[in-house]
């Protein structure tokens, strides 16, 4: 925006032209009162408090209500001026609850110290009550509403609608009698899903948060910490309160990427289980059969000792380590370096492989990197969004925020799911294939887009390896995949398909985020393949705005592969099996070379298989609940009682720790300082909030002495900023990185030096493959290996919701998050329902060839007839008992997606 | 005795409002007809030459309105609207055209959107007005029967869609920018202006809205041309008037006279005086968003600024006549109250000051001696707070009545005792 000189006040002030004019003063100095603006939405010139003069108009104009133009010349104080909003203020106090409990932060208290009218023989004005009896709704599971502390600003209905794009809020009744209804009634009742966003907006203490509400004393918080949320990887930035030692609130923090200010019910909520009594404090040790009580020194020196053994008995490859998606890079940098090192084996692995291992593989193939390639804020500027196998508004919430501001503007959006999800209400077109056909599909756009000549020509020539000639190829693979043909291999109307191709092919920008739905198959990267191939020949990548972003899951799911938790890759995506990668890598860690294996190791599945059939002896989890991740969970059972040796670190106990030798108390989030990388391959900062409860230590200390203890030591490391550096030496993606230069914002990788922005768009000039090219990989649709039948006539999709979190040992720790909802279902389609016989609510076994679970039935029209849907969060209903680890040959991906199963009513 | 001159109530009483057939009979949609043949540029500086000027209260000059959303862009989405909300109390004139002669209504807004290129329109109606509603959902239906409704009106190729949308008890529905919210399916809040409707309207689009009467003039102006407007009324304010006079009168009910008629004329002449004899006490003329006129202002000519000049406002033309027994403290509490309950809340000055106004002067004339010389003044010292700090027309409407009842009446009884 350009600069402009206006006069304020008399006094010169350089503005951006056409920005709000309140928002200016206020940048410039000018404190002008005003209580329902806020530079998040749109003006309301409600509360008429930010009242100027402005030469050339008649009387007193809402300076929030106008924009800043060349030669303005504005009044902000005089006597009138001042004379005014103290009246206003008057009146608004003569309607208000004043009364004050210290638990919120009060705007309008602040004004009216300011005007001096906090004390009850300064107000003019009587005060007046409405005519319908205000109550306070407490039926919210994370909030309170006071009607009587309400001044009618709208930002919380604003911030639901604008900001949120959620529109749960609105005014019943109206004047004096107006208050705030959710959806049609009480918050408890209505679609409200807790983000809180209209909390943290008002300005007064009408809307609090109501966990630690009688706690809380504002000005007894000694610490307000800004750090990154531990749930999902959008990495939104949060601002933990801290008092008495205790998280006691979190807010989103305001202007910063990638959420700026908005946050989900877990990042506002879901912090109370890391003062759970619950956590792990002590170090156990397994003594006749029992968890028992010990130290760290007898716990610490059993494992070095137990773990040499089998080392020295059968082998470095005899050992395995699974590392952490929730722990910091730093944790995670210094976990793989041990496993490297210490044990000597390349087994290192963790749980991105039951993720997005076949997104990655699949990328890194065809375009060299395996992260998302944008920006989240270009999920609002694109033109066309396609969102395949991904509940964005579930499982990425802040992301979903800025696709449905998109969509507000006409941004199109095209869903393909075989599972219904709220994204489907703003969506362009849904494509409802048939679990697992997605290579067909796509293959059936891509030919529609080959034939009508959407392609872009100039792109395939100039930066696909092979121009033409593979293109051609392409092209004579999907010929066969006619409208009519795809239509009847994925049940998508021939119509859907042509119009879908036409709306992504023919839009000026366009970009994809894919999810588990397409990874989490045994086709997984086959299907990633077709999907990227489409994304090729239209040329919607490499340019701004276009491209292929798969949100992660993980907090920072991203960051502990970029620093080395591959069995086949260094810190930065460096091969292993290059002698002179070992050598370099030796060189920083200061180790011998040979101590560096150069075998690529095992993946996440192929561990727990080898375990099963006795080449792995000792595992060491740190921070997996493999016993509810794993596919095959009976066989991942047995696996992990064959185990001579199992070591978990965690911060609670899991159904992993039931099999474990010693289990390790350790740290979350909130109780160390690191960095995590989010979804954007933004590095963000992470810092300590709590001290760890009893006994509990940072993970990379835990890691850290251990190697020690080994024998191995490691250098010595005054702080987690020393690790990072480290990290950034042997990383090239991420040299130009510190945790100095993260201080106040996020940088995206790669970064190679210290004055390099950050990337916001990968593949501008060119691809990171060894050509510089991408690489199209025809491929075709083959029927899935396993298939309804006769015995196991459905076919069983799982996946995530919003309010838990992954195996649940955080989120449903969490009362403000379980009082949404806490038990386990199965969503079955009514007609199938009706065969079955069974009712919504009634109990059902649910059977496939691996095991069986007893679930509650949730009828509704969300998927196909013949295929079911679980959510896998619940420990009660185990939904991998009934998954397989039959793996996907290039990414040794699970198909959690695709299960035959059996439906019995048990009722 | 002064004669009344029937523009907008041209066929009231004298055609079946159910029967187009009737209305076609007594030169109906001839205008249409004539507007459809010439171009819009020459409609809108038809009605501006007329010096037409708006009949719902604010009275602000057609044409320019009209010019306005027919300039602004061409070949692009616009909307035409009527307001037949007709909240301001006293006032029955538009559900009187709507229910005696809606084919009027629906002749002239059809030529209000041909003069701006408008294809839509939509005409707002008071949820309260059952019969008006179906009058002119009936005349719709016929009007669309017959082709002068739809496509290609009358074979002109100019396509023109018309629909009602009803009010639901909201006052300020009738202000044109709240209007609009309500028709976009929202709740009745005020929008800021700028952007004002004839640029950024109904959805985002260039909008024209018309009160009922003003569009009821449209057929005769088009079929007998601005000179001939313009030679009626007065000069500021040509063409006629329907005034509603309702209270103290022998023969309340609507009369359409020139512009010019004076209030004496009007109370006494034709409403039969007042009634069982008594003398004039006031007369409270536009609503309560009005005025009210005191003895001395009786010879005034009814007109937007002679009435101005003399400190009055004509606002809707409602008069409501009170005589010298009245309690007007308690005229005035009703019309406090009023606003009371139709402030949509929005505002801090007017949600709060409707209230606090109201309160003030309930609690005073419960006292046992009320002393109008300390309360007025305190009335109407945040009442103007109330007018300069409000965001729409509501707020800025109390200071009139009590200002103009303190200053026009009241003074003189405290002087005279």
């Amino acid at each position: 925006m350009a600069k402009v000189k206006i006069h304020i006040d008399g006094k010169e002030v350089l503005a951006n032209e056409g920005a709000n004019l309140l928002h200016e003063a206020r940048l410039n100095g000018f404190n002008i009162p005003g209580l329902c603006y806020h530079h998040k939405l749109t003006p309301t010139g409600a509360c008429r408090l930010c009242l100027v003069k402005v030469e050339g108009q008649r009387g007193m104009v809402a300076s929030c209500t106008l924009t800043v133009k060349e030669g303005m010349n504005i009044v902000a104080f005089d006597q009138e001026l001042e004379d005014t909003r103290r009246f206003l203020l008057d009146y608004l106090v003569s309607e208000q609850n004043t009364h004050y409990d210290g638990t919120y932060a009060d705007e309008l208290r602040d004004l009216m110290f300011r005007y001096n009218l906090d004390m009850q023989e300064n107000r003019f004005f009587k005060p007046v009550k409405p005519q319908v009896e205000f109550r306070i709704d407490n039926s919210s599971p994370v909030l309170t509403y006071d009607p009587s502390k309400c001044i009618k600003c709208f930002r919380c209905i604003k911030a639901c609608d604008e900001v949120q794009g959620k529109n749960v809020l609105s005014f019943y009744e109206r004047g004096l009698n107006s208050f705030i209804v959710a959806g049609t009634g009480v918050w408890g009742d209505s679609e409200c899903d807790g983000c809180g966003e209209c909390i943290q907006l008002c300005p007064t203490g009408a809307i609090v948060e109501k966990p630690n509400r009688k706690f809380i004393k504002l000005d007894r918080v000694e610490q307000r910490v800004r750090t990154t949320c531990p749930y999902c990887g959008v990495g939104c930035q949060i601002e933990l309160l801290v008092q008495d030692g205790k998280i006691v609130r979190s807010n989103g923090v305001e202007g910063v990427s990638p959420n700026d200010g908005r946050l989900c019910v877990k990042g506002r909520f879901g912090y109370e289980f890391v003062h759970s009594p619950d956590r792990l404090t002590v170090p156990l040790i397994r003594k006749n059969g029992e968890l028992v009580e010990s130290t760290w020194d007898e716990a610490l020196t059993l494992i070095a000792t137990k773990f040499s053994e089998l080392k020295e008995k059968y082998g470095p490859d005899s050992l395995a380590g699974y590392a952490s998606a929730k722990c910091t890079n730093e944790d995670n940098y210094i976990f793989q370096k041990f496993i490297r090192t210490v044990f000597g084996t390349n087994n290192i692995d963790y749980c991105t492989r039951l993720c997005h291992a076949s997104t990655v593989t699949a990328m890194l193939k065809s375009i060299g990197d395996g992260a998302g390639s944008n920006s989240i804020e270009d999920f609002e500027t694109t033109d066309c969004l396609v969102v395949t196998g991904n509940n964005i508004i579930e499982t990425h919430p802040i992301t979903a925020t800025y696709v449905k501001r998109g969509a507000a503007k006409g941004m199109k959006i095209i869903v393909i799911d075989p599972k219904w999800t709220p994204l489907v209400a703003y969506a362009t077109l849904w494509l409802q294939p048939r679990l697992g056909t997605d290579v067909a599909l796509l293959n059936g756009m891509v030919r529609e887009i080959i034939a009508n000549n959407w392609v872009d020509h100039k792109f395939i020539e100039s930066r696909v390896e092979g121009g033409m000639q593979a293109f051609l190829e392409l092209k004579e693979l999907v010929e066969k995949y006619t409208p009519e043909v795809t239509e009847k291999i994925t049940g998508v109307p021939a119509q859907k398909i042509k119009d879908a191709a036409q709306i992504y092919a023919t839009a000026k920008t366009a970009m994809v985020a894919t999810g588990m739905g397409m990874s989490q198959q045994v086709t997984g990267t086959h299907n990633v393949f077709s999907l990227l191939n489409m994304i090729l020949i239209t040329g919607k990548i490499g340019k701004e705005r276009c491209g292929i972003d798969p949100p992660r899951g993980q907090n920072n799911v991203q960051g502990a592969t970029d620093v080395g938790c591959h069995p086949a890759m260094y810190p930065g995506y460096i091969p292993v099996t290059n002698a002179e990668n070992r050598r370099k890598v030796a060189e920083v860690w200061g180790v011998p070379f040979e101590r560096l294996s150069d075998r690529p190791g095992l993946t996440t599945v192929e561990i727990m298989q080898a375990a099963y059939h006795g080449k792995i002896k000792g595992l060491y989890i740190m921070g997996e609940n493999p016993m509810i991740s794993d596919p095959n969970l009976n066989h991942t059972e047995e696996a992990l009682k064959k185990l001579d040796f199992l070591v978990v670190q965690d911060i609670f106990h899991t159904e992993t720790t039931r099999f474990a030798h010693v289990v390790l108390p350790a740290s979350t989030w909130a109780e160390k300082n690191g960095t995590f990388v989010n979804s954007d391959r933004r590095v963000l900062r992470v810092r300590k909030a709590v001290d760890c409860p009893g006994q509990a230590r940072e993970d990379w200390r835990i890691v850290h002495e251990l190697a020690a203890r080994m024998g191995k030591p490691m250098p010595y490391y005054r702080d987690e900023a020393e690790i990072f550096d480290e990290l950034a030496r042997v990383t090239p993606i991420m040299a130009g990185i510190s945790h100095a230069r993260l201080e106040h914002q996020g940088v995206q990788w790669p970064c190679p030096t210290p004055n390099h922005p950050g990337t916001p768009t990968l593949y501008l000039d060119k691809f990171n493959t060894p050509s510089g090219k991408a690489k199209l990989f025809p491929v075709e649709h083959v029927d899935q290996t396993e298939r309804a039948t006769t015995e196991y006539p459905f076919i069983l999709n799982s996946g995530r919701i919003l309010y838990h979190y992954h195996t649940g040992t955080m989120s449903r720790r969490n009362k403000a998050l379980t009082n949404f909802t806490n038990h386990p279902y199965v969503i079955i389609h009514p007609n199938d329902a009706s065969k079955l016989g069974v009712k919504s609510g009634e109990r059902v076994r649910i059977t496939s060839p691996r095991g069986t679970l007893e679930t509650q039935v949730h009828i509704a029209e969300e998927v196909l007839e013949g295929e079911l849907f679980m959510p896998w969060h619940y420990t009660e209903a185990q939904v991998n008992r009934l998954t397989r680890d039959e793996l996907d040959p290039y990414s040794r991906i699970a198909p959690f997606k695709i299960s035959a199963v059996r439906v019995e009513s048990i009722s | 005795m002064p004669k009344e001159y029937r523009i907008a109530l041209r066929n009231c009483g004298l055609i079946n409002p159910e029967s187009i057939d009737e209305f076609i009979a007594a030169d109906g949609y001839q205008a249409l007809r004539k507007a459809l043949k010439s171009e819009p540029l020459g409609i809108y500086e038809e009605i501006y030459d007329s010096g037409l000027r708006g009949r719902g209260g604010a009275g602000f000059p057609t044409g320019a309105k009209e010019k306005a959303a027919a300039v602004i862009c061409s070949d692009c989405e616009k909307y035409v609207i009527c307001n037949a909300d007709e909240g301001e109390p006293g006032t029955f004139k538009d559900r009187i055209i709507m229910e005696t002669d809606p084919h009027t209504l629906i002749e002239g807004i059809t030529i209000a959107a041909y003069s701006i290129v408008a294809h839509r329109g939509f005409i707002y109606i008071r949820g309260e007005y059952e019969l008006s509603i179906q009058r002119i959902q009936n005349a719709i239906e016929q009007a669309y029967g017959r082709g002068f409704l739809g496509e290609n009106i009358l074979g002109s190729g100019f396509n023109f869609h018309l629909e009602i949308r009803r009010g639901a008890g909201s006052y300020l529905c009738g202000e044109e920018l709240t209007l609009i919210e309500s028709v976009e399916g929202k709740r009745g809040y005020p929008r800021i202006k700028p952007p004002y409707p004839a640029e950024k309207g109904l959805w985002g689009a260039p909008t024209l809205i018309n009160n009922v009467e003003t569009l009821a003039n449209f057929p005769a102006i088009i079929l007998n041309g601005a000179k001939w407007y313009r030679s009626i009324g007065t000069e500021k304010s040509p063409g006629t008037k329907i005034f509603t006079i309702s209270g103290d009168v022998n023969k309340p009910g609507f009369y359409e006279f020139p512009m010019g008629v004076t209030l004496r004329e009007l109370i006494y002449e034709v409403a039969g005086g007042i009634r069982n004899g008594k003398p004039f006490g006031a007369a409270l003329i536009g609503g309560a968003a009005g005025t009210f006129a005191s003895e001395q202002h009786l010879d005034v000519q009814m007109g937007y600024d002679k009435l101005r000049d003399a400190g009055l406002t004509l606002g809707s033309g409602a008069v409501i006549v009170m005589d010298s027994t009245r309690d007007l403290n308690q005229t005035m509490l009703s019309i406090l109250k009023f606003f009371k309950h139709e402030s949509c809340g929005k505002c801090i000055p007017c949600r709060i000051g409707t209230t606090q106004l109201y309160e003030a002067l309930k609690e005073n004339l419960t006292q046992l001696y009320f002393k109008a010389d300390t309360v007025y003044p305190e009335l109407i010292r945040q009442a103007e707070m109330i007018a300069r700090t409000s965001l729409c027309p509501l707020g800025q409407s109390p200071i009139l009545p009590l200002k103009s009842l303190w200053e026009h009446i009241l003074v003189k009884q405290i002087a005279n005792k």
